[in-house]
């Protein structure tokens, strides 16, 4: 069991990581808002912590705090995260749909332009060389594992309070919310900056997981894998977006015995899913469970 | 801001942002018809260079499946961009019957189509890169025969060059763009096309052949991604299979900056763009890859529905 752990341990950790990207993206999209701009908080929060746990002129309080710097980077990226995902917010959720959707890459590509011309952040080449907290990858999952739980745990109390049915109310019919008095642009921004703050602060856990940092984590391709997970998982299914990352997180690593062609099987597993699960993994395991009820029933 | 300078980088906005029009358009055919984005059409701007590099050069590279293997004939330049713009028209129809029809024959949620196009894309670029490797390719200089590579004008004594290329770009976006009008403004194909794409059931029923019209309009969307591949190529030189990723998004930005779905949108938007990178100071120039977003960005918020949009209509 411990050598099962050994050789996959980067991979399990890899899947919480991914799946709490995903679970940035089905913030918003509990409120109906499509929106890509996840892997853009992703990439900046792991910028502050690369920047805070490399930068010559922190030098001092990275002494000073020691093991207390990590928790003190999530807090930068976190409070990052929020100021702009209000400030990006407000004016973009004026949009609907794929506007929105679009408006949401143009910012993620804004922010891979910028950090590429910032010299902070190391140009093309990008941080490196960043502080460890663990010895061990597996290690990280106490920085992942426990913020998944939040995370999860955040969502499934939305679901069950009045913001949740305030959310649900928007995803549904915005105009007949707003008539019925659920305020629509609160709603959407705050469902909007929680998934911006989740990504923010992912990406400051990841920069030391990583150990690098550079301009490739923030990606068109990373944010359409983002929304993959959450579509293939089941976008109305809080277990979706950790399904939907373990498949396809870890579909190249399964599929490594075919070297080069392994990409290409990636994408047919994309489109047949979409074909053949469109309510995704657990939306299908839904449609199984109801059918062998039934059956039982029946019998 | 002298003269010399306004007319380069008019010229060089001109030229490459008629083709950044003729690739968006692409986009929009398809948008018009099913109110979906096509992300596969990155794929095929990519797809058309290579085919056109292999039918006008014949050979490939060190790397891939494909290394040291040579065509039995090569075609001289123009033969071979036009039989490489219909062939990417094939890979269009191919990428609907993959990616769009199955979801659409079940009634699917429209961001799967999102998806699975994106699944086509991934298929595309990798099967690029597995036969012919991930290095660049430059299209030779002389593949426009004789012709010189530049021209140049001296405009009160600072030069102006006029690139072959250029020329080129500008004068077969333009015949594109020509046919496209002609096409869907005055044939029968065309009518059937705009009853389509303002409304598929009432069309089906006037006795349109919906699928056949879908698949249609994906032949013309990839015809218009392989040129303008083929041309950006020639331009710059094709630099492997994720080529066509950020002229991709850059794509989109041109459509939703003109107006999405709106044909004269798109072309206004591809020449807006193109000036907008052309007239960035050559200081800043490292920030020309954020242009057109921050005209996208700036349009979405000050004017939602594009420079020539529609009004959005809200649905009760």
């Amino acid at each position: 069991m411990s050598g099962f752990f050994e050789n996959y341990g980067f991979l399990i950790v890899t899947i919480v990581q991914q799946a709490l990207l995903g679970l940035s993206i089905y913030f918003p999209l509990m409120a109906g808002q499509l929106s890509l701009a996840s892997i853009g908080f992703y990439s900046l929060g792991g910028y502050v912590a690369a920047i805070m746990g490399t930068h010559p002129a922190l030098a001092p309080l990275r002494e000073a705090l020691g093991f207390w710097m990590f928790p003190l980077e999530w807090l930068g990226a976190l409070i990052l995260s929020v100021i702009l995902g209000i400030a990006v917010g407000y004016p973009a959720l004026r949009l609907r749909g794929i506007y929105l959707a679009l408006a949401t890459v143009a910012f993620v590509q804004v922010v891979n332009v910028a950090v590429l011309n910032m010299p902070i952040a190391g140009g093309a080449v990008g941080l490196f060389g960043i502080p460890q907290a663990f010895e061990s990858r597996l290690d990280y999952i106490w920085f992942f594992g426990p913020l998944f739980l939040f995370a999860l745990f955040l969502v499934w109390r939305i679901g069950n309070m009045g913001r949740g049915l305030a959310f649900f109310a928007v995803r549904e019919d915005e105009l007949a919310a707003g008539a019925m008095g659920v305020a629509t642009t609160g709603n959407k921004v705050t469902a909007f900056v929680l998934g911006c703050a989740l990504a923010g602060v992912t990406g400051a856990m990841s920069a030391p997981f990583l150990n690098t940092w550079n301009a490739r984590q923030g990606t068109f391709d990373a944010s359409v894998t983002c929304l993959a997970y959450v579509l293939i998982g089941g976008s109305r299914s809080i277990w979706g977006p950790l399904c939907g990352a373990a498949l396809l997180v870890s579909l190249p690593e399964l599929l490594r015995p075919l070297k080069d062609s392994r990409m290409i099987l990636n994408g047919v597993v994309l489109v047949a899913a979409c074909v053949y699960l469109p309510q995704g993994i657990m939306g299908g395991l839904a449609a199984l469970r109801s059918r062998l009820s039934g059956r039982g029933g029946a019998a | 801001m002298d003269f010399a300078w306004l007319l380069q980088s008019l010229l060089n906005g001109l030229s490459i942002g008629s083709v950044y029009a003729v690739f968006a358009l692409g986009y929009t055919l398809v948008f018009s018809i099913l109110g979906i984005i096509n992300f596969a059409h990155g794929a095929v701007f990519t797809l058309g260079a290579y085919l056109t590099y292999a039918l006008a050069v014949g050979h490939f590279g060190i790397n891939g499946l494909l290394a040291d293997w040579t065509m039995p004939v090569t075609l001289p330049f123009v033969p071979a961009l036009i039989l490489g713009a219909l062939l990417s028209g094939l890979a269009g129809m191919a990428v609907e019957r993959l990616a769009f029809k199955p979801l659409r024959k079940r009634g699917a949620d429209p961001l799967l189509a999102l998806v699975s196009s994106l699944g086509v894309a991934l298929i595309v670029v990798n099967l690029i890169q597995y036969l012919v490797g991930a290095e660049i390719y430059s299209f030779p200089a002389d593949i426009f025969g004789d012709l010189p590579m530049a021209v140049i004008f001296k405009i009160g004594g600072k030069p102006v060059a006029v690139r072959t290329i250029q020329i080129i770009l500008f004068g077969a976006s333009l015949v594109m763009l020509a046919g496209l009008g002609w096409f869907i403004g005055r044939t029968r194909g065309g009518k059937a096309l705009r009853a389509t794409a303002e409304n598929a059931d009432t069309a089906s029923l006037l006795g349109i052949s919906v699928n056949r019209f879908i698949l249609g309009t994906f032949f013309i969307s990839g015809l218009l991604g392989g040129l303008s591949g083929t041309l950006i190529g020639v331009s710059f030189g094709v630099a492997g299979p994720y080529f066509g990723v950020s002229y991709g998004l850059k794509g989109l930005a041109v459509i939703v900056l003109g107006g999405l779905g709106s044909i004269p949108g798109a072309v206004l938007g591809g020449l807006v763009i193109g000036l907008g990178e052309a007239f960035l100071p050559s200081d800043m120039s490292s920030y020309k890859e954020a242009v057109a977003f921050v005209l996208l960005f700036a349009i979405l918020l000050i004017r939602p529905q594009g420079l020539l949009g529609g009004r959005l209509e809200q649905k009760v």
